[in-house]
């Protein structure tokens, strides 16, 4: 078990490295981060700044520079906003962190939970219905959705039934002066939360149900019925293990890519997360930021994958581990 | 699997979307008309209600740092929040006689006095003896001199226009400050001001100016100081107990960051932001024309914004003025202005590349330009050109074929490009649109001269002149300057390059008023480029805000945040 | 060394019942009603968006900029007009037409490359089968939205580069699910068999793994057709996607979604139905395609 989570790492180190180059070269190539001072008026500023940050130099040249730094510990400092990188990354990855925590959680319990009602009840009012938000679900823009769910939920209660405020914020996941786990952190997380989720819970609960159905179906349940075992026995204790490993998978691989999907979200909801910071950083062509930014993001991608692949085997005894 | 159920599965999900779209048009429909429309002042003016309360603004644009002199301060969000409301500058943009002009601060006790001695200016400035930073230090000449050398000599500052001429900072005394220039330098009243401020001596020389101030200071100089910047959040501004002008009526205010459109106007509609001060975008225009209940919308189009079709005059069919002119003869530019911002009440071109914003030094030569067909055909056979046989100038064999290039994503800008694609259609041009980041445009292709018709915004921050940045010869980006220069246009009129040196070092207002509308002229006459329209500045405020809000072109809607005040 | 050959043969599956094997799934296929009425739709759709220019009512960007915006029902224009007085009926045609060609086309190339390289993986394992799947974790790494917009940059924005892109992003799921049928097919008798009798690699993984991938392929295109339509409109929302004069309807969306509670709401609410409808029916359809390839019949 060590030996291959240990191999994987050892995989994972150059392409990680690779990748770093890769993304370095091309932002570097291809944004301008002392584009801003060219509409000035000042001539001589752009020179004084391109040889500030080195940009004169060959960009492996530029490369090899950074990576030294980064290697000792020293981020650097972002040429956007002149603070630690360090500092930046942190601070964006909090926000991030608590959206997908929540999310994930919520998104994996309540798609299991209806993956298994509907697979248990099939064919009833309840599948039905269930199913049917399913595919809805995971055949949204999620944006579109975000910004629909805003207009719906929280503007129109306001504008139409004339509440003084409006149910849930959309603002933030703190009103300002606020922090902390409480009701105004509930009502910022609200919607934010249901626009992260909601593909991710519809594609879940399909699956899980799907996953329940073929373990339903399968001989050693079969047996257990017959053996007379009581159906809400069969259903939690031996469909539901059964079914688990397949279900945790693909929600470990789906976490890992989940930092993609937050740009949106961050984007509608101006929560300062990962997303944000990428994008910022990508438009300033602030490379010292993005690399960073990227090792973070692999790292938890690796972690991701890993436990992926380590749950299945642990959890389906059929599969070993070459 | 019986058939009529799997049937039912479907509808289910047609039956979700259409209660989700159902309650989204309901929504929509119940929200925006029917109620008291406040676009166009129609709501009467605010209530004077008690003092207190905390005023939430939603700003589209979080700045990058605060450390105001530096690069990574150039947006001017920063200013409008921070810089603005707290510390002091040596002039203020205020309007005089109707017109903007840079009047002395509340930080001076009067007009400097301004002395040229063979060719080198000495400004002499007097420091209010009531000034006071939030320590209780006062404001004195040392603050001046440490600020001067700061922008001088620093590293990475964003622009060191001006200051690059200090010889040297005389302090006689505690309250007076003598700046000695180098040479003659007419918009000397831009120093220490503009998107810059006066420093706090006692609290950075010798210490980290950057690290000190770029994530937001505790220090003032004006009516509030920065109580907390949550970065990425929101920033919140206190009132400065020790200020000697005029104190805030409210308690607090936070600018929260909201960089979507919508959800700034969902904010604004939903009560959990009080005031917008929103580019008038497509969508946002859209957004005020249908009307937020309770809410004051005020529009001015005297801004420093100014929008223009540039041309490129180094590149064919563009070299030839009279290309140009008939360009300038064939664009319905009062229909492009209607038709962007007539929602807002705005109408009229612009006549002039220097903006209203600096409207003291401002002609109105362009506009003799008005659609003219006629001309156009007179003007384009005069030089040779003769309509093709799909209606397109062609001369010798190539056509007038051009592209134009602008930023890309801006709704604004693509309709503009729309709109000019289809009148200079009429008129017998042909427009290809290629648009790109501004990045691109700005680093490659302007410098190099590699485009033929662009459509971007030239920005003035102060009432202070700039033209010579843009249309003198010097500034053109060639080798020898590094391609630094920003007149991207390779505009080169006969005897503009004099007057705008006399505009930019002559210490005399009147004789630069003069050389100005001078060189304005001279500039209508030689179409090196044709101005469209300025971009009018919105402020919206709901009505439970109180005070003279109004909007300072050049600081910003917040300029005199300290007299607004919150009813009930 | 003696080899069953008549084992061997046995093992692989006879012409005839191979062609007859396709015929159950099109019936299997045929049974499923939601599938067969998702085809439906899609089909319409497909029609009325790539023939668009026989069936809209107005050519494409045809502006009257007097009109402006009007809403839907108004005189000659069913779903109103945008702030160009483009029939906005007409403009989401067009638009459908470069948005669904993206999608088959993302969706075809990303499914050929991924299961070619995920059964080369499964099937050599070592070395390359690491390689590969190291590939796939580089291109889990490096965030979508950088290579697009690097991309775009770099080759202009077009639909073609759109396609590359997430083409080149998009094939690492198909990958994994390739590799791990045919790691579980490696096993079976009839490769070991085939492999006994001297068949190449090529060709023990072009006519024995290949058509037993077929299910999986098939259901994976429906998918990434779906999920290529919603990413395309999500890339167009964060301003990377198909620039103007094309348009797609993640560009609709995107220009729309400031105009919330405005009376041109409908221009945000329209692109948004016919995504979804469109990748609902695509969804339908990867049900049905998944029941019908399902080798144990075990629902009714």
């Amino acid at each position: 078990m060590l030996r291959f989570a240990l191999r994987r790492f050892a995989w994972s180190v150059p392409v990680v490295l690779i990748a770093s180059f890769l993304l370095f070269w091309a932002v570097r190539a291809t944004f301008d981060p002392v584009a801003k001072l060219r509409q000035g008026h000042d001539a001589g500023a752009v020179q004084r700044e391109i040889e500030r940050l080195g940009l004169d130099r060959s960009i492996p040249e530029q490369y090899v520079l950074w990576m030294k730094g980064f290697l000792t510990g020293d981020w650097g400092t972002s040429t956007r906003t002149g603070g630690s990188v360090s500092t930046l990354v942190a601070s964006a990855l909090w926000p991030t962190l608590q959206l997908m925590f929540w999310g994930v959680l919520l998104a994996a319990f309540v798609a299991l939970a209806i993956g298994v009602y509907t697979a248990v009840r099939q064919y009833s009012a309840g599948d039905y219905v269930l199913s049917g938000l399913a595919y809805v679900g995971i055949s949204l823009p999620a944006f579109w959705f975000g910004l629909v769910l805003i207009q719906v939920v929280a503007v129109w209660p306001v504008q139409s039934l004339g509440w003084s405020e409006p149910p849930f914020y959309f603002v933030g996941l703190h009103a300002p002066g606020q922090s902390g786990f409480n009701l105004d952190y509930l009502r910022h997380l609200a919607l934010p939360l249901a626009t992260l989720t909601v593909t991710l819970t519809a594609s879940w609960s399909r699956f899980a149900r799907t996953s329940m159905l073929d373990v339903l179906s399968s001989d050693y349940v079969r047996t257990a019925r017959a053996k007379g075992v009581p159906p809400r026995a069969i259903v939690l204790r031996h469909a539901l293990r059964n079914a688990l490993a397949p279900f945790v998978t693909i929600v470990a691989l789906d976490t890992g890519v989940l930092f993609g999907g937050l740009i949106v979200t961050e984007q509608i909801y101006s929560i300062p997360g990962m997303g944000r910071l990428f994008l910022q950083s990508l438009q300033a062509g602030d490379v010292f930021v993005l690399v960073p930014w990227m090792f973070v993001v692999a790292i938890a991608v690796v972690f991701f994958n890993l436990m992926a692949d380590l749950s299945y085997a642990l959890l389906d005894p059929k599969v070993k581990l070459r | 699997m019986p058939d009529f159920l799997s049937r039912n599965r479907g509808l289910t999900a047609l039956i979700a979307v259409l209660l989700a779209a159902g309650a989204t048009a309901c929504g929509s429909s119940d929200g925006g008309g029917g109620t008291v429309n406040g676009a166009g002042g129609g709501s009467t003016s605010a209530s004077t209600g008690p003092s207190g309360g905390t005023l939430v603004v939603g700003a589209e644009q979080e700045p990058d740092c605060a450390d105001w002199i530096a690069v990574c301060a150039g947006n001017i969000w920063g200013s409008y929040t921070m810089q603005v409301t707290t510390l002091p500058t040596a002039f203020d943009t205020r309007k005089q006689d109707g017109r903007w002009a840079l009047v002395p601060s509340d930080v001076l006790a009067g007009e400097p006095t301004v002395e040229v001695r063979g060719g080198k200016q000495t400004i002499t400035y007097r420091i209010a003896p009531e000034a006071v930073w939030s320590d209780g230090t006062p404001i004195s000449s040392r603050d001046f001199a440490y600020t001067a050398l700061q922008i001088r000599d620093g590293e990475g500052i964003f622009d060191k226009t001006g200051y690059d001429l200090i010889e040297d900072v005389e302090m006689p005394d505690e309250k007076t400050a003598v700046v000695k220039l180098r040479t003659t330098f007419g918009p000397w009243r831009s120093l220490f001001g503009g998107s810059y401020s006066i420093l706090p001596e006692h609290l950075l020389r010798g210490k980290d100016r950057a690290k000190i101030m770029k994530d937001g200071y505790s220090f003032s100089g004006g009516p509030w100081k920065i109580e907390k910047w949550q970065k990425g959040n929101s920033v919140t501004l206190v009132p400065n107990d020790r200020y000697w002008g005029d104190k805030p009526k409210l308690d607090k205010v936070v600018f929260q960051f909201i960089p979507d459109t919508s959800a700034a106007f969902q904010a604004l509609k939903s009560g959990q932001v009080q005031s917008l001060y929103p580019t008038p975008q497509v969508d946002a225009i859209s957004q005020i024309k249908a009307g937020i209940p309770n809410t004051r919308v005020e529009v001015d189009a005297e801004t420093g914004n100014l929008e223009a079709l540039w041309m490129n005059n180094g590149r064919f069919p563009l070299d030839d003025e009279a290309v140009r002119k008939a360009l300038a003869y064939a664009v319905d530019r009062k229909a492009i202005v209607e038709r962007l911002y007539g929602p807002l009440g705005v109408s009229d071109p612009e006549q002039s590349f220097v903006t209203p914003l600096v409207g003291a030094f401002a002609g109105s030569d362009f506009d003799v330009y008005e659609p003219d067909p006629a001309r156009v055909e007179q003007l384009m056979t005069g030089a040779g050109w003769s309509r093709g046989g799909d209606g397109i100038w062609a001369k010798d064999g190539r056509k007038a074929e051009m592209t134009i290039t602008s930023l890309a994503g801006n709704k604004r800008r693509e309709l503009t490009e729309q709109i000019l694609q289809q009148q200079l259609r009429e008129a017998g041009f042909a427009l290809k649109i290629t648009n790109t980041t501004p990045a691109e445009i700005f680093s490659k292709l302007a410098p190099a001269g590699d485009f033929q018709l662009g459509l971007w915004t030239l920005i003035d921050q102060y009432p202070e002149p700039a033209l010579s940045a843009s249309f003198s010869s010097t500034s053109i980006p060639t080798k020898a300057n590094g391609n630094s220069g920003i007149n991207f246009y390779r505009a080169n009129i006969p005897g503009l390059d004099a007057e705008l040196r006399t505009v930019d070092t002559s210490t005399d207002q009147a004789t630069r008023r003069a050389a100005s509308l001078r060189a304005d002229a001279l500039i209508a006459a030689a179409v090196p480029s044709l101005p469209i329209a300025t971009v009018p500045n919105v402020l919206m405020t709901n009505d439970a805000i109180g005070g003279p809000t109004s909007i300072n072109p050049s600081e910003g809607p917040w300029w005199n945040l300290e007299e607004w005040t919150r009813g009930q | 060394m003696s080899v069953d050959v008549k084992t061997a043969a046995a093992a692989a599956p006879p012409p005839e019942k191979a062609r007859s094997q396709w015929r159950v799934v099109g019936r299997r296929f045929r049974r499923h009603r939601l599938a067969m009425a998702g085809a439906v739709v899609l089909l319409l759709l497909a029609i009325c968006c790539f023939g668009a220019n026989l069936i809209a009512p107005y050519p494409q960007n045809q502006q009257d900029l007097l009109l402006g915006a009007v809403g839907p029902g108004s005189d000659g224009h069913l779903l109103g007009t945008d702030a160009l007085g483009r029939d906005f009926l007409s403009e989401l045609l067009y638009a459908g037409r470069i948005s669904l060609s993206i999608g088959l086309a993302v969706a075809v190339l990303s499914t050929i490359i991924g299961t070619l390289l995920g059964a080369l993986a499964g099937y050599l394992g070592g070395w390359v089968d690491e390689l590969i799947m190291r590939t796939v974790d580089l291109f889990l790494i490096v965030p979508a939205v950088a290579v697009l917009a690097l991309a775009l940059r770099g080759l202009g924005s077009s639909p073609g580069t759109i396609i590359l892109v997430l083409s080149a992003i998009g094939w690492t799921s198909i990958a994994r699910v390739a590799r791990s049928q045919v790691v579980s097919l490696r096993e079976k008798e009839f490769i070991e068999a085939s492999k006994l009798l001297g068949a190449s690699t090529t060709r023990i993984i072009v006519r024995h793994m290949l058509p037993n991938l077929a299910g999986v392929i098939a259901v994976n295109v429906s998918l990434a057709v779906a999920a290529a339509i919603i990413v395309e409109s999500t890339l167009s929302f964060l301003g990377f996607g198909v620039q103007p004069p094309q348009s797609s309807w993640g560009q609709l969306l995107s220009d729309a979604a400031g105009l919330l509670g405005t009376d041109q709401t409908y221009l945000l609410i329209f692109p948004g139905v016919f995504i979804l409808v469109t990748v609902l029916c695509v969804n339908f359809i990867g049900d049905g395609l998944r029941d019908a390839f399902d080798q144990r019949a075990r629902r009714r």
